[in-house]
This record gives C-alpha cells, structure tokens and sequence, in this order.
C-alpha cells in the first residue's frame, strides 16, 4: 500500500492558493453606484408581499443575476461588466415588480366585476320594486276610481229614489187635493140639498139654529097624533137626518094659554113625544131626538084671538149643528 | 505498432468530444442569446411596449441594434452582453405594457361601479 507524502512539490500550490484567497478577503470589494442601488430595489422588491406572492419566479431569477454581479463586483471584474450585470438585474427587479403590479390589477378586476354584478343586481331589484310599487298604486288608483264609481252611481241611485218619492207624495198631495175638493164639492151638494129641503120645511135661522116650526093645523085639535100632512113634514124632516146622520133635533112642544097649565103642559110632551116616535119608526133612532114640553110658555102671538092662539099651538123643531150639539131653552 | 490500452482510448474520445462541443459554440456564442432577444423585443413590440414604455420599448432596440452590429464585427461577447441587456428591456416594456392594460381594465370597472352607485342613489332618492 503506497502511503501520501507531503512534499514541497505538493505545498506551493495549496500555499499559493491560501495567499490569493487572504488576498482576496483582505481587499475593499469593488462597487458601483449602479450596483448599489440595484440592491436596494431587490431588498424592496423582497419586503413587497405582493412581488413575494405574484411574481416569484421572476423574483427569484433578478436575485440571480444580482448575484452575478455581486459575484463580478467580488471578483474585481471591470466596473463596466459590474454595471452591465447590475443593469440587467435591475430590470429584472423592476419586471419582477411589473408583473406583480399586473396580476394586482387583474385581482382587483375581478373583485370589481364580482361587485359590478352586485350592483346590477341591486339596480335590477331597484327596478323591480319601482315597476311593483307603480303597478300597485295604478291599482289602488284604479279601485279608488271604482270607488267613486260606484259612489256616483249610489248617489245617482238616491237622487232617483228621492225623485220618485217626491212624485209619489206630489201624486198623493194631488189625490189628496182632488179627494178634498170632492169632499168639499159633496159638503157644499148636501149644504145645498139641505138647505134646499129645509126650505121646502121652512126652517127659520135663529140665533140657536135652524127651527122647524109644525103649526097646529099638522094635529087633530086636541090631540097628540100627526095629521096625514104633519106626517109627511115629519117624513121630510126623517130624509134630511137619514142624510146628515151627524146632525140632532131637539122637539119642543108648545100651547095656548087655553086650559089648565097641568093639561097644556102635558099637550105638548105628548106632541113633541108624537113627532119623536113618528121619527123612530122612520129610522132615526131616539138617542138622536131629544124632547121637552113648555106647556104655555113662550108663545110666538097673543092669546087675545083664535088666529094668534093657533099660532101659539106649535112643536118647533131645532137642528142640531154639524157637531150634533144643540142648545137648550 | 504501439499498444493503447483500453481506458486510454475512452479518456481521449471524451476530451475530443467536450472540446469539439466547447468550439462549435464558441464558434456564434451570442446567435441564439441574439434571436432570443429579438422575439422578446418584437413580443414587447406588439403587446404595445412603444405606447405603455417608449424608454424600455427605444432602449432594447437601440441595445439590439448594437448587438447585430457586434454580431457583424464578430464582437460576440460585446453582442452578448448587448442581448442579455435588450432582453432584459424588452420583458419590462412588455410587462409594463401588460400591467398598464390590466390597471386600465381595472379602472373601467371601478368607474363602471361608481357610476352605477350614483345611479342607484338617484334612483332611491
């Protein structure tokens, strides 16, 4: 086995070398301002977490060639081979930088147009609701004029009621008015007719009403029973209260001063009784006549002659009103 | 006849062929570097480096320019060294280009979201 030697054949390289190395350690290293700044933009570039990030392949090549220079700046190179390195690198920084700053911009479109559809749909939804909120105030507008309508017709509805009430009550009014005109035509007949029948009775008008006055001549002499003609004035008088069924007689019987007041007194009772049955059996009942008898009294004429006598010889009969009422001696 | 051993041969075959490949790309150093350079330089070219970088877009021709004069007077190292440094302008043209388009793109749609807001705020008012 052949062992290594130390020889001075072998020293002088390894000596040599370690001298031109101290040498080399010893010396200022070479730099230029180029250089100088160029490391200055890559440690920048390094503390931009967006270069980090977006562009680290690029990163990492202009470190590269920044270390080529370094490397030439350590060597001694020239300082125009120093500066060529260190302007590449510098423009590898800056590309570096660029390319960052590029996809920086496209994240930041992207972000924008995530949010520009944001905002379109806001604006559509804005839309939407404007384009309900019209529709819903056309249709409560729309109700509000149904509204109106079909208050108008109501009203209309009324208006006509009203005028159709109003010509039913003219037409009652009318009816009524004919009704009254007729029924005071029909009084104003029977006045007359009454008046006319009256007459043929001749009824006087005095201050209590209308007399009838049955001379003596319409009774037997003496006697309380109606001659044939006394029963035909009674029967007319019958008519006229059949026909004015509101209207009463009060039959007052009258004599002459002949004879005892007692027998004059009962004369005429007993004539003015005969007219009021003579009236019951013609159909007028006898709460409507009342009766009385004076005897002598009130006598129309002296009883000098027989002529006045006679006259004095009577049953007068007053009508009542129209109320029935009729007034007492 | 002298006798080589086997080994010998394989050893000097293998320097032969490091060697002939050291020469042949001694021989145009800097061509591909060259035309590496000029793609990057016609991509900045068209991606509008003139427009977003006219300094970077004018320094990378002019550098490339100078790199087919070296190219020309053979000077391949001065050519290298030109096309390390118009490739270098070209990609940051490029990229600035780009990055100014995207900045652009992102801007229209900040000002498209502005005024929309506005809208919406007139709307709701």
């Amino acid at each position: 086995m052949k062992q290594f030697q130390l020889t001075s054949a072998h020293l002088t390289p390894i000596l040599l070398a370690v001298a031109a190395l101290v040498s080399a350690c010893s010396s200022v290293p070479t730099t230029t301002s180029l250089l100088d700044q160029t490391r200055s933009d890559y440690r920048m570039a390094q503390a931009n977490p967006a270069v980090v990030n977006y562009a680290p392949v690029e990163l990492n090549q202009a470190g590269v060639a920044l270390e080529q220079a370094n490397a030439a700046a350590s060597q001694n190179d020239s300082l125009e081979k120093i500066d060529q390195l260190a302007y590449v690198a510098r423009q590898k920084i800056a590309l570096s930088q660029e390319i960052a700053r590029k996809k920086v911009a496209e994240a930041d479109a992207a972000t924008a147009t995530k949010e520009r559809s944001l905002v379109q749909l806001d604006q559509r939804t804005n839309e939407a609701n404007k384009a309900k909120a019209s529709a819903e105030q056309s249709k409560a507008e729309a109700q509000v004029a149904q509204g109106q309508a079909a208050d108008a017709q109501r009203n209309a509805a009324d208006a006509q009621r009203n005028a159709d009430e109003a010509r039913r009550s003219a037409d009652e009014a009318r009816r009524k008015t004919e009704a009254a005109q007729v029924t005071a035509q029909q009084t104003q007949v029977r006045n007359a007719q009454l008046e006319a029948q009256l007459a043929e009775l001749a009824a006087k008008k005095t201050e209590r009403g209308l007399i009838i006055t049955l001379g003596d001549v319409l009774f037997g002499t003496g006697l309380a029973r109606l001659s044939p003609d006394g029963v035909r004035t009674v029967q007319k008088l019958a008519d006229v209260l059949q026909q004015n069924p509101q209207r009463r007689v009060l039959v007052e019987g009258f004599t002459d001063s002949t004879g005892t007041t007692a027998h004059n007194q009962d004369l005429s009772e007993r004539r003015a009784g005969a007219v009021q049955t003579a009236l019951q059996d013609m159909g007028i009942t006898r709460d409507r006549v009342s009766m009385r008898g004076y005897g002598e009294s009130y006598p129309v004429a002296s009883n000098d002659s027989t002529q006045d006598r006679q006259l004095n010889r009577r049953v007068e009969i007053l009508l009542s009103d129209d109320t029935g009422r009729t007034v007492q001696r | 006849m002298t006798n080589y051993s086997k080994p010998w041969m394989m050893l000097l075959g293998s320097a032969a062929i490091v060697l002939s490949a050291g020469c042949s790309s001694l021989k145009t150093p800097a061509t591909v570097d060259v035309a590496v350079s000029k793609a990057a330089v016609d991509n900045a070219r068209d991606a509008g480096g003139a427009e977003f970088a006219p300094a970077e877009m004018n320094a990378a021709r002019e550098k490339m320019a100078l790199a087919n004069k070296a190219m020309a007077d053979k000077d391949y190292k001065l050519a290298l060294n030109l096309a390390n440094q118009a490739q270098a302008d070209a990609k940051l043209a490029q990229a600035k280009a780009n990055s100014a388009k995207a900045q652009a793109v992102a801007n229209t749609l900040q000002e498209d979201i502005r005024v929309m807001r506005e809208e919406l705020d007139r709307a709701n008012k």
